[in-house]
């Protein structure tokens, strides 16, 4: 060996040492980072990148099956604003949000505090028997939905109104009947998750406050008004929270097979307006700029959404 | 309160609950009831949901008319891909944030958080462009590809939870033995975790099998690629399909019938999973 017979010096021992030592040290700040590698990749790839290219796209002028591009700048924008279907449906987004605020908000936590007057025996089965229609998909739930509200004779829901003087209805084509009828089957399908949530948050309350509320009457009532109420309301605000952000995705579905946002856009709202625009229309640019809206609407709500988790995650600690 | 009062609403509440559990379950009870009926009955007793004598005549139709092999293999295969294919991307990196201290190791996990809040229609459009490109369009692969991106964070951000529950005494115990992070990660931290990782695959596998609208942009436009619940659908708008209610309701019960038992049979842990999923998702 060439090196037996040179004399290594102190520095250069120092130096060896320490590049073998910024060697594996390189190794060790890398690990981390390469077993999150493959994960971080695909989440850019089709989350973080789509997202781009829709605020990207929603400045041009895009037919997808003509594939012709024009760069646009605003307009996609400013013709949104000054278009009465884009308010028609912000607006119908808030009046089907406000019908899942009473049934999937109000609703499960109504259930939920009845569940104290329940053995635990019972609580399990009612939290398992109404979850059910959470763990089927809901394009195929909708479809028994619809023969309920077909519009002959001798649909189930127009043979049960005619006892009372009405004739048919048609309930998905109607106006005025379309989007309950829609809201009706969203709701019926998360209903019972967000009772579980309800659930959940009840148990994290003391049983002792409970029980203690129950068993002194008069007093009883201010111990629910003061004690527990106040422990409840953050996971009540998680549960609205939550039904602001996914409600328009839990009745995507339910238009898209029932009355694709008909008639006349009376089920139409903000999310499934993308989709119409975008695989319906071909319109990518005008659906792009319209998720930029809803994006813009959404993260509003997501950050509310963490800021109540922390609070919640203090409460529990 | 006196007793009698309690009595009383102690009752109250199992009416309650009683009525809320049969508008809940009436149409699931109807979907069955159909699928069973004779084809002619369907119209001519609305009200009822069952007759007799069952047939098995809707059954026999749908068996028929679609290729209901076909369509279960593309379900299963599109279920299980996301499924496992998620579970393998994120395993590792909830070790990561768990296990490790880096720079930037907030930051990323709070990536991970907002991919989680980006609505699914949002990344359609160029996921469908970008799977055009690549030639991807009614493939399985394809289907799968997006998926393992869309709704990763989920996994990533509840078995984070878990493994950082898990004593850390125990996995420097498995260092100072000179165990490296690879060997802590599949020898120790994974088998004593294995519970929450089959908890976390259940929900994805039943939230893959039930996704309608992304196996209808993708596999839509070729049979060979429909998944059951595409095909259910198209069958349903399908001039064959139309007025063929008890045909319609078997398929359905067909294509609701796994997720139901795998539920039914592990509720407990999906129940929780749900649960932790909704509060920290």
């Amino acid at each position: 060996m060439t090196t037996q017979n040179t004399v290594v010096s102190q520095e250069e021992i120092a130096q060896i040492a320490k590049s073998s030592r910024r060697q594996r040290s390189f190794l060790q700040t890398a690990t981390p980072y390469l077993y999150l590698a493959p994960a971080l990749i695909f989440i850019a790839i089709f989350v973080f990148y789509p997202l781009m290219r829709t605020i990207q796209i929603s400045f041009f002028e895009w037919n997808i099956i003509r594939d012709n591009q024009n760069y646009v700048g605003l307009d996609n924008y400013l013709r949104l604003l000054r278009d009465d279907d884009f308010w028609q449906i912000i607006r119908q987004s808030f009046v089907y949000l406000s019908i899942s605020a009473v049934a999937v908000v109000a609703l499960p936590i109504g259930l939920a505090f009845l569940t104290l007057q329940l053995t635990d025996k019972e609580v399990d089965f009612y939290q398992t028997v109404l979850f059910i229609p959470t763990v089927i998909a809901t394009s195929v739930a909708v479809l028994v939905w619809i023969w309920f509200f077909l519009p002959t004779r001798n649909g189930l829901f127009n043979t049960l109104v005619q006892p009372f003087g009405i004739e048919t209805v048609e309930w998905l084509t109607n106006s005025y009947t379309a989007l309950p009828a829609v809201a009706l089957v969203a709701n019926w399908k998360v209903m019972g998750f967000h009772f579980l949530i309800a659930l959940a948050g009840l148990k994290a309350i003391p049983r002792d406050y409970i029980e203690a509320a129950y068993v002194d009457g008069a007093s009883g009532w201010a111990l629910m008004w003061r004690v527990i109420l106040p422990l409840f309301a953050p996971t009540a605000l998680f549960l609205l929270i939550i039904t602001l952000i996914q409600g328009l995705e839990y009745v995507f579905i339910p238009i898209r097979v029932m009355t694709l946002g008909g008639p006349a856009n009376a089920t139409n709202n903000l999310m499934y307006a993308i989709y119409q625009e975008g695989f319906q229309n071909f319109r990518a640019g005008y659906a792009s700029a319209l998720s930029v809206m809803l994006i813009a609407l959404l993260g509003g709500l997501v950050y509310i959404q963490y800021r109540v988790l922390d609070r919640r995650v203090q409460y529990e600690r | 309160m006196s007793a009698s009062n309690i009595q009383r609403t102690i009752n109250g509440a199992r009416i309650v609950f009683w009525i809320v559990t049969l508008i809940v379950l009436l149409p699931l009870i109807y979907q069955i009831g159909i699928s069973f009926k004779n084809p002619q009955q369907i119209f001519t007793t609305p009200i009822l949901p069952f007759t007799l004598p069952p047939s098995l005549e809707n059954y026999a139709a749908v068996i028929r008319q679609m290729d209901i092999p076909l369509y279960l293999f593309n379900s299963l295969v599109f279920s299980f891909g996301v499924t496992f294919g998620q579970l393998a991307l994120a395993i590792p990196a909830a070790f990561s944030f768990a296990y490790f201290n880096f720079r930037f190791k907030n930051q990323l996990l709070g990536l991970v958080i907002v991919s989680l809040a980006v609505p699914f229609v949002v990344t359609y459009i160029p996921n469908y462009l970008l799977l055009a490109q690549w030639r991807m369009i009614n493939t399985l692969h394809g289907m799968i590809l997006p998926m393992l991106g869309i709704s990763l964070g989920f996994g990533i951000f509840l078995l984070r939870q878990h493994f950082l529950s898990f004593p850390r005494e125990v996995l420097e115990a498995a260092q100072i033995d000179g165990a490296n992070s690879w060997d802590i990660l599949w020898r120790v931290l994974l088998p004593a975790n294995l519970s929450p990782v089959v908890a976390v695959g259940l929900y994805v596998l039943i939230n893959s099998w039930n996704q309608f609208i992304w196996p209808l942009l993708v596999g839509g436009g070729n049979p060979k690629s429909y998944t059951l619940t595409v095909a259910v659908q198209l069958f349903y708008t399908s001039p064959e399909g139309g007025d063929y209610w008890g045909a319609i309701m078997a398929a359905s019960v067909l294509t609701s019938l796994p997720t139901v038992v795998i539920f039914l049979l592990m509720r407990k842990r999906i129940l929780t999973t749900f649960v932790e999923g909704a509060v920290k998702g």
